[in-house]
């Protein structure tokens, strides 16, 4: 199979944990399910990282994670294999 | 004609006829009788009259040869002596021939020739009675060999010969040829015959017209035509042609032998008369055969000599060597020595034919051809070029310069803008120049840096050259050894995360596998599965050709499953062929088999269930050799090792638990439903060749896999007793195979069994939250069904070796048993709330490990119950 575009190389990490980067300054780790051509994605046993900085500059980051989620393809920023695991 | 010249000294033609008639009685001068008729080569044409018309006068040895020999001693020295002998020669035939119509010499050579005789000399049984002669030893020339060797080969194919035979042989009256009897009634007159005989070259040379209408009666002994074509022609080359070196060496030769000579000569004779029977064939063999020797002489002497020439094998006549005198006994010696020369020649004579020749000569030409001849064949070229345009006496000196720049110079491919060519050897010359240069420094920094790697690889691709040929042939590849990587990898950045968790077990595997792991290092084994660099997944899957590929080939063995799901659901036929590649199962190329990296991801366990229902059995068996080959190489074997593995994760755990229900589920039902005795041999025998099999014992799906595999096989052995199924060599196999498992796990049995703190872990991990400790429990029933396996295959002794090495374990199981048991009376004692919900638990915990227990030492006859072991009753 020839991985000729960006997509297919994503669907090579079909099932398998994939981090996601998106806008507003949020992160996903999670099983990828599913996507579509417009970054649309499905994860599951996914964990959502929402980094928040402080007034006082200080970084603070809270998690929640979810079984099954939908990840609207517009915000995404960035795909790539975790850095761990 | 004139130019061969006669020497007027010669003995006349009627010495010759009387000499032969009165038994040298007297010689005659020459000039008195034949009038210089001889210094016309044609002359030779009639030398053999006396056999065609029958003389009677006998061919004896014993001919007065002293005036000739005279002559030909002188001529050796002339240019003419050849003309010169032969008409000399002739005078002697011209002579007898009143007398000897009878005979039919000439033919009889080629009847010995179609006869195939090719080592006697054999004699023509006609020739015999008439000249008396005694047989002699029949010496072949390599001509006459290869000669005689073409004609059995084209004996079907060659009509013109066993015509020829049968003329010998029928018609005693040898001359077909109307010419002679037409034009010589009076053959009994020797004057008369010489007179036409000689007769000015022009005329005589348009042969039809100096042909007479052959008589009816010539017609009626039906003369085959290419007989005389052949004759025909062969003494048009005679006449044509110069006495060429080789003539010289004849006439030298004739003077040594006399008169055997003679006699060859009159054996000869028919041949010229034939041509004065010229048709207006054209002499194609002389055309054929430029090499000159067209004497009639020449044959003759090639008998001796071994002059190579076509006509001359053709028509040699062997009677000549028959009718040979006694030699003397240094010729004869001389002869023997030939004799066994020839033979030593004849014995490999024939081995190749024409065509296996051909073939050799193509075979050779074709390693010569180049793609671009205008380079490799250059002094050809040039060569070529000075021939074509060269005129003798030119100076060739300006020749050669403009052949050479035109291919050369111009810098663009000479002349003719051979500019590719130009442009293919400018690059070829970079590139060796490029070679040299990288080669040069890369040996001086093996030397001082001991590195040598960056350039070490250089060229090791082979080069993408336009000249691939026989100068710059692809070279061979130099793989790096990997002894450096399984080092690094532990210590650089990507191992650095695990290193901490792995670095120490590592260790600890390495030692109590004693120094196995090393030295395979240094055996760089192919696809070995000791190297620990298969503790770190991403080197794995590198060697099996990158996680991308990997991940690739998953997508496309799902592909090729939905198709072929697809296929079979709508009724199609199913070609498992794409599926088979796609899994790369036999691809020898990379070091750990890309389906083996497969089975690391979930996805590429997950569909192996839908693989198998389209593989067949050879294929499936093969997937499984592959499987146990490069077991220690697999991803799961690594996570589930409590040596590699200490603390597995959750997400380990349950890829751990897929895969043994989902692979090992496989496993199981293919060797139960359709493997025999010897495949699961060979399965075993995969897994304990190329693996350590006591490492891959620490790991809780290697061990179920070895167990899966001697179960299956202990089981078909027990119902083999029965029916007795097994062959005695299958039975020793096995003992075979089983000893040397047991050999690799002896003294290591014991680690079958994690340790406590993997234990803890584990059920740490696993524990469902909110869930007392004492409930959860690391079943170890596998540990147990393995030994149990283990020591139903093997004999008492190896049982011995076992419960010697897990006696602890099965103390500590017992003592476990029934430490639950008082832990639950004592619940009972001091909750009676709490006991209601975990008593069952416990009760039914304690009863598993027993259970579990009893597995093992039921093999053996034992069974434990209550915290004592007894004899099973």
């Amino acid at each position: 199979m020839s991985s000729n575009t960006p997509l297919d190389l994503l669907k090579l990490n079909l099932d398998e944990r994939i981090h996601v980067k998106l806008r507003g300054a949020r992160s996903m780790t999670g099983t990828l399910q599913a996507f579509d051509s417009h970054c649309n994605i499905v994860l599951s046993d996914a964990v959502e990282t929402i980094y928040e900085l402080k007034d006082d500059g200080e970084l603070q980051s809270n998690e929640r994670s979810s079984e099954m989620v939908f990840v609207r393809g517009d915000s995404v920023t960035l795909i790539t294999t975790p850095e761990d695991e | 004609m004139s130019f061969f010249g006669f020497d007027p000294s010669m003995p006349p033609k009627q010495a010759q006829q009387h000499s032969k008639n009165n038994n040298n009685s007297e010689t005659l001068d020459f000039e008195e009788t034949y009038k210089g008729y001889g210094e016309y080569d044609q002359e030779e044409g009639d030398y053999l009259n006396e056999e065609t018309f029958g003389g009677n006068v006998e061919l004896g040895t014993d001919f007065d040869f002293g005036n000739g020999s005279n002559q030909q001693s002188q001529p050796q020295q002339q240019p003419s002596h050849e003309q010169a002998h032969r008409s000399y020669v002739q005078a002697a035939s011209s002579g007898v021939q009143p007398t000897n119509l009878d005979a039919n010499v000439d033919l009889k050579p080629m009847e010995s020739l179609w006869s195939g005789n090719v080592n006697t000399s054999s004699p023509v049984p006609v020739q015999i009675p008439l000249q008396g002669q005694p047989q002699q030893q029949h010496v072949l020339s390599m001509e006459e060999i290869e000669r005689q060797q073409r004609q059995m080969q084209q004996f079907n194919g060659a009509p013109g010969g066993p015509v020829t035979n049968g003329n010998n042989q029928n018609a005693q009256f040898m001359p077909p040829q109307g010419f002679m009897q037409g034009q010589y009634p009076g053959q009994f007159i020797p004057q008369q015959f010489p007179n036409m005989y000689h007769h000015p070259g022009p005329f005589y040379q348009q042969g039809p017209m100096a042909v007479p209408p052959p008589p009816p009666h010539v017609q009626q002994q039906s003369v085959p035509p290419q007989q005389v074509q052949q004759v025909q022609q062969q003494h048009v080359q005679q006449q044509h042609l110069p006495p060429s070196p080789q003539d010289q060496n004849v006439q030298t030769n004739n003077s040594h032998l006399p008169s055997p000579m003679l006699e060859h000569e009159l054996g000869k004779s028919p041949q010229p008369i034939l041509r004065q029977s010229q048709s207006p064939m054209p002499p194609t063999l002389q055309e054929l055969a430029p090499q000159g020797q067209t004497s009639n002489q020449v044959p003759i002497q090639n008998q001796q000599q071994q002059q190579p020439s076509r006509q001359q094998q053709q028509r040699q006549p062997m009677p000549q060597q028959n009718r040979r005198e006694p030699l003397s006994p240094e010729e004869q010696k001389r002869l023997q020595i030939r004799h066994a020369k020839v033979e030593k020649i004849l014995k490999h004579a024939g081995l190749m034919t024409p065509r296996d020749k051909d073939f050799i000569t193509r075979y050779q030409l074709s390693q010569i051809v180049t793609e671009d001849p205008y380079n490799e064949d250059f002094y050809f070229q040039v060569y070529k070029i000075i021939q074509r345009g060269g005129i003798v006496g030119e100076s060739n000196k300006g020749l050669i310069a403009r052949a050479y720049l035109e291919h050369s110079g111009h810098r663009l491919g000479g002349r003719y803008k051979r500019a590719d060519i130009a442009l293919q050897r400018m690059q070829s010359q970079v590139e060796k120049a490029v070679t040299v240069a990288k080669e040069r420094p890369q040996k001086k920094n093996e030397d001082s840096l001991n590195a040598g790697n960056a350039t070490g690889r250089d060229g090791v691709l082979g080069k993408v050259s336009t000249s691939m040929n026989s100068k710059a042939p692809r070279r061979q590849l130099t793989i790096p050894l990997s002894t450096s990587r399984s080092g690094s990898t532990l210590t650089d950045e990507d191992g650095e995360l695990r290193r901490n968790s792995t670095a120490g077990a590592l260790q600890e595997v390495a030692e109590s596998l004693g120094n196995v792991d090393l030295n395979n290092k240094t055996r760089a084994r192919r696809r070995s599965s000791y190297a620990f660099t298969s503790i770190d997944q991403n080197s794995v899957l590198t060697r099996s050709g990158g996680r991308k590929f990997v991940l690739s080939l998953i997508e496309t063995v799902y592909e090729e499953v939905l198709e072929l799901e697809a296929n079979l659901r709508s009724g199609k036929e199913i070609n498992n062929k794409e599926l088979w590649s796609a899994l790369h199962i036999d691809d020898e190329v990379y070091e750990v088999s890309p389906y083996i990296s497969m089975l690391s991801f979930d996805k590429g366990v997950k569909i192996m269930p839908r693989i198998f229902n389209f593989l067949d059995k050879e294929q499936k068996l093969k997937l499984l050799q592959t499987f146990f080959s490069e077991l220690s190489h697999l991803n799961i074997i690594i996570i589930s090792s409590y040596k590699t593995n200490p603390t597995p994760t959750d997400a380990q755990l349950k890829k751990i638990d897929l895969f043994q229900t989902v692979f090992l589920k496989i496993i199981v039902s293919f060797l139960s439903n359709s493997s025999n005795f010897i495949e699961i041999m060979s399965l075993l025998l995969h897994l304990i060749k190329n693996n350590n099999v006591s490492f891959i014992s620490t790991s809780k799906i290697g061990l179920n896999l070895i167990t899966v595999l001697i179960s299956r096989a202990a089981l078909i052995r027990q119902d083999s007793n029965r029916s007795s199924v097994l062959s005695t060599p299958e039975i020793s196999t096995w003992n075979e195979i089983y000893d040397k498992l047991f050999t690799a796990l002896e003294s290591k049995i014991a680690n079958v069994f994690p340790p406590k703190e993997y234990i803890d872990t584990i059920i740490e991990v696993s524990q469902p939250k909110n869930v007392s400790p004492a409930t959860c429990y690391y079943d170890q029933a596998y540990i147990w069904q393995f030994l149990a396996s283990l020591a139903l295959s093997g004999k008492l002794n190896h049982q011995r070796i076992i419960i010697d090495e897990v006696r602890d374990e099965i103390f500590g199981t017992i003592t476990q048993a029934e430490s639950l048991k008082e832990h639950l009376q004592q619940e009972v004692n001091s909750d009676s709330n709490n006991s209601t919900i975990n008593s069952d638990e416990i009760m039914y915990r304690r009863e598993k490990l027993y259970q579990d227990l009893n597995l093992f030492l039921n093999v053996m006859g034992l069974v434990s119950r209550d915290g004592e072991i007894s004899e099973l009753k």
